[in-house]
Parts: structure tokens; C-alpha cells; sequence
């Protein structure tokens, strides 16, 4: 049985309203402050095109390579695509990919093949590039990485509360079941570990068809995706993460036609900010701009 | 009792508990298979896929992603997973899952027990595109990719005839009984003897402050009495000094600043509070009023 004077309980939460008082994994202090430099504001693009997602569902290529790059060219205020990818990436880096791979709604092929090639196309060595989900700590290309792209659908999640790009890098820990804690609200701590720190580039949170309700053994019913057609792409995941939990908050309210919180309540995306520094979850730190099709946009 | 008498008595009663385990074992693994071979090979059109596949309480992450920690913490023994498919049509994913006894199944029945009550099985449940039941030491979990009319009534019937091969039903933990009936909500009870169980449902804390384990059973539940709503929480330890510790410990890390009634007001206004009273610690996690905690804790017996 526990004894220890450093118990973290519900009223220490309460008590300060937030996350403030957690610690992290075992032998963090019960508060600590953002260590890592963030930016003011964080720009985030939304971008949808209702023809990306065809009737019957099938996803249509081309044009998701389009709202990539014009994405990539906003983000970073340049011309072309390429320039944009020869701003992030230089010929000398090696990249992974982590991409995710959960059965029912995994990162497009497509996607992953269209980044492979962007990234070939600014520079970088084919040999030096890979993508990866479930094996990334025994990847070579991983291991020996000097860059990140982090890619993965957005979906509510068992203890999560959702699938986010921060939670996407639970796969570099060996443990990642010691995160589960308090909906995970420990997994901006594994952005500062020293093999991860500062290496990612880009975050692309896929809003093609998101889950925003999860039911059974294997969270997942059909019912509970729908075509919104669009990605969110950053250079800063918490920023992502919390435009894209809003528009699942906003699609579950319109569903269940009343407030229906996200459970568990995915408090990782606002401890990625304020606990670990990872990025800016603040809407007043965020600089969303929306293209392209706008109905139904959802915030 | 000479030494060497002694060492028999307790040689023979270690070979006499291997043999009884190992048959228990085997009839366990017996009835599943046996639950296995009568299930149905179609189904409304739909076709079993060739072959099931089994999983067992290490495998089971291989099959669910996240969510099998939930079914180790109620002691999974074995999970059956069958796929139906049709032509034109989603699949229909079934998944019986032998918790070793009607408690767990029960258990890990409660975990998610949204939707509406439906005619199958025990306390069946049915929510967009997935029917969920317990009986005796299964729970069952079939759910549908897509979701269709055809299917909804495929997995409804295949419910019912999974539910009607499994003869016995099981009884619910005892320990539901403590829960006072006025105000209860069904629905909200959880069922547990895992400290991440609890945490899922009510985030207590960090460490296991009330020595949640396998030995000890704990009941969850809201309670709606009025305009005054309370959660309630009940853990039966195996012994009285077990208890104490645990009350002691939880009085120390989570209510240090109770009054000698053993209530406390919370940062957020509410009210918590604690009694123990023999085996059993007696939570009032959040209640509108100290009247209403008070009177929580003296109608538990």
C-alpha cells in the first residue's frame, strides 16, 4: 500500500483546476515547468476538400496530394510545395515516418507514399527515409533519425480519450501501458525524451473520416466516422491536437445532440502545453487558418 | 502430531490441490470448446469465417488494441474471436470472452454499459453498431463493421443463440446488495478489483491509496436523489485489518482535513466522506451535502 507523502489525488486537481499538480512518470517532482522553448503562437492549417472522400467512401489521391500541398505551402509561407519540404528537410537528414497502423482506421497508404516522395523530391536519400508504426524502436532509420514527420488519424481513444499525434509517440517507450494513468496524461513526457527532443518536423493529423465515438472491445463502429475530408497539418502537435479535439467535440455534441464529453477527458493535449512544453494548446496561442471547403467545418 | 504425519498431510493435500486445479482447468477449457463447437456456422446469410481464433490473457494484445488491459484486469482466461461475412454486407465480429467466473464477466460487462437494454442474454445492451451481454462467466461482444438493418438483425439473433448455448446464468457479485436502492443508477454501477479500473471510471490518485486487489471487491455507483446527485464507492477487503490499513491510508492521502465524523469538504464544494465498518471501507466520493454524505454512510450495513 501506498505511503507516500507525494500522492497525487483528484483534489490536488481540483484544487488547481488543471493539470498543473501532476507529476510525471515516477521520480518527477509534483510540479514541474515547461522546459522546452515554445512558440508564441503556433500556425496551424486546417485544410478540407469534399471531394477527397468519394460517396462511397474511397479516397481519392490526387486530390489528397493537393490539399498537402497547398498546406505545406501556407504553413510556411512559400511558394511551392517543394520549397516548403526544402525548408523543413535538407539532403543530409534521416527521417521516419511514424505513421499508425490501428486496424480500422490507419494512416492513408496514400498519404505515407506522398510524403516518401516529397521528401525524396527535396533532397532527401531514399535509403535514409522510412515509415513506421509498431517497430520503430528496432528501426534503423529511426534510431539513427535526425528528423521526424509524425502522421496519424484522429480518433477518440479507450484511455486516452483521443488518438492523438502527441499520444502517436507512445510507441517509443518500451512501457507504454506506465502512460495509461489518468487518461495518459503523462505523454508530453515522452517528447523530451533525448532520442525524440526537437527532431520533429511535421505533424499531420488526418481528419479524412475521424472516429468520434468509440463502442466495444475494439472501439470501433462505422457509425460513429464521417467523411469531413480534411487534414491538420503543424509544425507544433499540441496545437494540432487541440484544434482537432475541438471539431471532435463539436461533431459528438451535433451527434448525440447534447454536450457529450469526450471520455476520458483527453487532458494530455493541455499537459503536452502547460507540464511539459511541448507545444501551445491555448486558442489564443493559435493561429488556425481554414481552406478550402467549409461546410460543416465544425469550429 | 508427530513431524513425519505432518509432512504427509501436507504432501498429500498439495497432490490433491494440483489434481483438483488441473481438472478445473480442463473443464474449463472442456466447456469452452464445447461452446465453441455449437456455436452457429451461419447466420442469416452471413458465414463463419474457416477458422476462430484464440487468444489468451498475453495473446489478447495482439488481438485489442488498448482495451485488453481492461480484460486482463478482470482476469481473462480466454477470448474466441469469430468473423461472419456476407457478400454484400459489413462483417460481424464475435467475441466470447471466458472471464473464469460470473463475477468478472460481470465485471468487465460493467465497464461499458451505455446504450439500450435489450432481450439477450444478461442485462444485455445494444448502442450503434454493437450488442454487449454477460451470462454466467462469458461476456459477449458482437459487433458489426457497418452498420445495416440486415446486419442489426443478424448480430441480435446471433446473440440470442450464443446466449441460449451458455445454460447457466451467473449471480452478480454480492456486494451490489450494499448499495442503497433509493436514487441508484443502475447504469452508472461499475464493478471492479483493479486500481486502473477505478481510475478509469473515478480518478482517485496516482498510487493504489486503497489497496484495490484481486483479494478485494469494490462497487461503484451515482446515485440521483432530487436535485442532489453523489458517487459512492464500496470495497470489501478480505479482512477487517486489511480494511483498517486501507482506511487509514486513504484518510491520510485523501482526506486529511476530515472532521471527526470522517467527512470533508472538497475543493470544489462538494462533500466526501468515510466510514469503515468491518471488512467493507464505505466512500462517499462527492455528495451535494454533508447531510447526504452523512446519511450515505450510516444507511450501509
Amino acid at each position: 500500500m501506498s505511503t507516500s507523502k507525494n500522492v497525487i489525488t483528484r483534489r490536488d486537481f481540483i484544487r488547481t483546476g488543471s493539470c498543473f499538480a501532476v507529476g510525471g512518470l515516477a521520480g518527477l517532482p509534483l510540479i514541474i515547468q515547461a522546459s522546452v522553448k515554445k512558440p508564441d503562437k503556433s500556425r496551424v492549417i486546417l485544410i478540407r476538400d469534399k471531394n477527397v472522400i468519394h460517396d462511397g467512401g474511397s479516397l481519392q489521391g490526387p486530390i489528397l496530394e493537393n490539399i498537402l500541398d497547398e498546406a505545406m505551402t501556407t504553413i510556411l509561407d512559400v511558394k511551392d510545395s517543394k520549397s516548403a519540404w526544402q525548408h523543413l528537410f535538407n539532403p543530409d537528414d534521416i527521417v521516419g515516418i511514424k505513421s499508425n497502423v490501428w486496424g480500422p482506421l490507419p494512416t492513408p497508404k496514400t498519404l505515407e507514399a506522398a510524403l516518401r516522395t516529397r521528401l525524396i523530391n527535396a533532397g532527401v536519400r531514399k535509403e535514409n527515409i522510412d515509415i513506421d508504426d509498431r517497430g520503430i524502436r528496432g528501426n534503423p532509420v529511426f534510431n539513427t533519425s535526425t528528423a521526424l514527420i509524425n502522421v496519424r488519424p484522429l480518433r477518440t481513444h479507450h484511455w486516452s480519450g483521443l488518438g492523438t499525434l502527441i499520444k502517436n509517440y507512445i510507441m517509443f517507450v518500451s512501457s507504454p501501458w506506465q502512460y495509461h494513468g489518468r487518461a495518459c496524461e503523462r505523454l508530453g513526457h515522452i517528447w523530451n525524451r533525448p532520442e525524440i527532443k526537437d527532431k520533429t518536423r511535421l505533424n499531420i493529423l488526418v481528419m479524412l473520416t475521424p472516429l468520434f465515438h468509440g463502442v466495444g472491445p475494439h472501439h470501433f463502429s462505422q457509425a460513429y466516422v464521417w467523411p469531413y475530408g480534411g487534414l491538420i497539418v503543424s509544425t507544433d502537435p499540441v496545437a494540432a491536437d487541440a484544434v482537432g479535439a475541438q471539431i471532435i467535440q463539436a461533431k459528438r455534441n451535433e451527434y448525440f445532440k447534447k454536450y457529450r464529453p469526450i471520455s476520458p477527458p483527453p487532458r494530455h493535449i493541455e499537459a503536452a502545453d502547460k507540464q511539459f512544453g511541448v507545444g501551445n494548446s491555448s486558442s489564443d496561442r493559435i493561429e488556425l487558418i481554414k481552406m478550402g471547403w467549409k461546410k460543416d467545418i465544425l469550429i | 502430531m508427530k513431524t513425519a504425519t505432518l509432512w504427509r498431510i501436507y504432501f498429500y493435500s498439495m497432490i490433491a490441490g494440483f489434481i483438483s486445479l488441473m481438472m478445473t482447468s480442463s473443464a474449463t477449457a472442456d466447456s469452452f470448446r464445447v461452446l465453441q463447437e455449437s456455436l452457429p456456422k451461419k447466420i442469416n446469410g452471413w458465414t463463419a469465417s474457416a477458422e476462430d481464433r484464440i487468444y489468451n490473457e498475453r495473446s489478447i494484445f495482439d488481438y485489442i488494441n488498448g482495451a485488453a488491459e481492461v480484460y486482463r484486469a478482470y482476469n481473462l482466461k480466454q477470448c474466441l474471436a469469430r468473423r461472419y461475412s456476407i457478400e454484400k454486407g459489413p462483417a460481424i465480429v464475435l467475441d466470447i470472452f471466458d472471464m473464469g467466473s460470473p463475477r468478472d464477466a460481470f465485471g468487465v460487462f460493467t465497464h461499458d454499459t451505455d446504450g439500450n437494454a435489450v432481450s439477450v442474454g444478461q442485462d444485455g445492451r445494444y448502442r450503434p453498431g454493437w450488442l454487449s451481454f454477460w451470462k454466467h462467466r462469458y461476456f459477449i461482444s458482437i459487433y458489426m463493421e457497418e452498420e445495416t438493418a440486415e446486419a442489426e438483425k443478424a448480430v441480435m439473433e446471433l446473440g440470442r443463440i450464443v446466449a441460449s448455448k451458455i445454460r447457466e446464468s451467473g449471480n452478480k457479485p454480492e456486494l451490489l446488495l450494499k448499495l442503497p436502492k433509493d436514487g441508484l443508477q443502475t447504469q452508472s454501477i461499475r464493478y471492479l478489483h483493479h486500481p486502473i479500473i477505478l481510475n478509469y471510471h473515478y480518478y482517485i490518485s496516482d498510487e493504489n491509496i486503497l489497496n484495490i486487489s484481486p483479494h478485494t471487491d469494490a462497487v461503484l455507483a451515482s446515485y440521483q436523489r432530487g436535485d442532489h446527485e453523489a458517487r459512492l464507492l464500496i470495497v470489501k477487503y478480505p479482512d477487517t485489518k486489511t480494511a483498517e490499513d486501507a482506511s487509514r491510508n486513504f484518510y491520510k492521502s485523501y482526506l486529511p482535513d476530515a472532521d471527526t465524523n470522517g467527512t470533508a469538504r472538497l475543493e470544489d464544494g462538494k462533500w466526501a466522506a468515510a466510514l469503515q465498518k468491518g471488512e467493507l471501507l464505505i466512500i462517499v466520493l462527492e455528495a451535494d451535502t454533508r447531510e447526504a454524505a452523512h446519511h450515505f454512510l450510516t444507511s450501509i450495513h
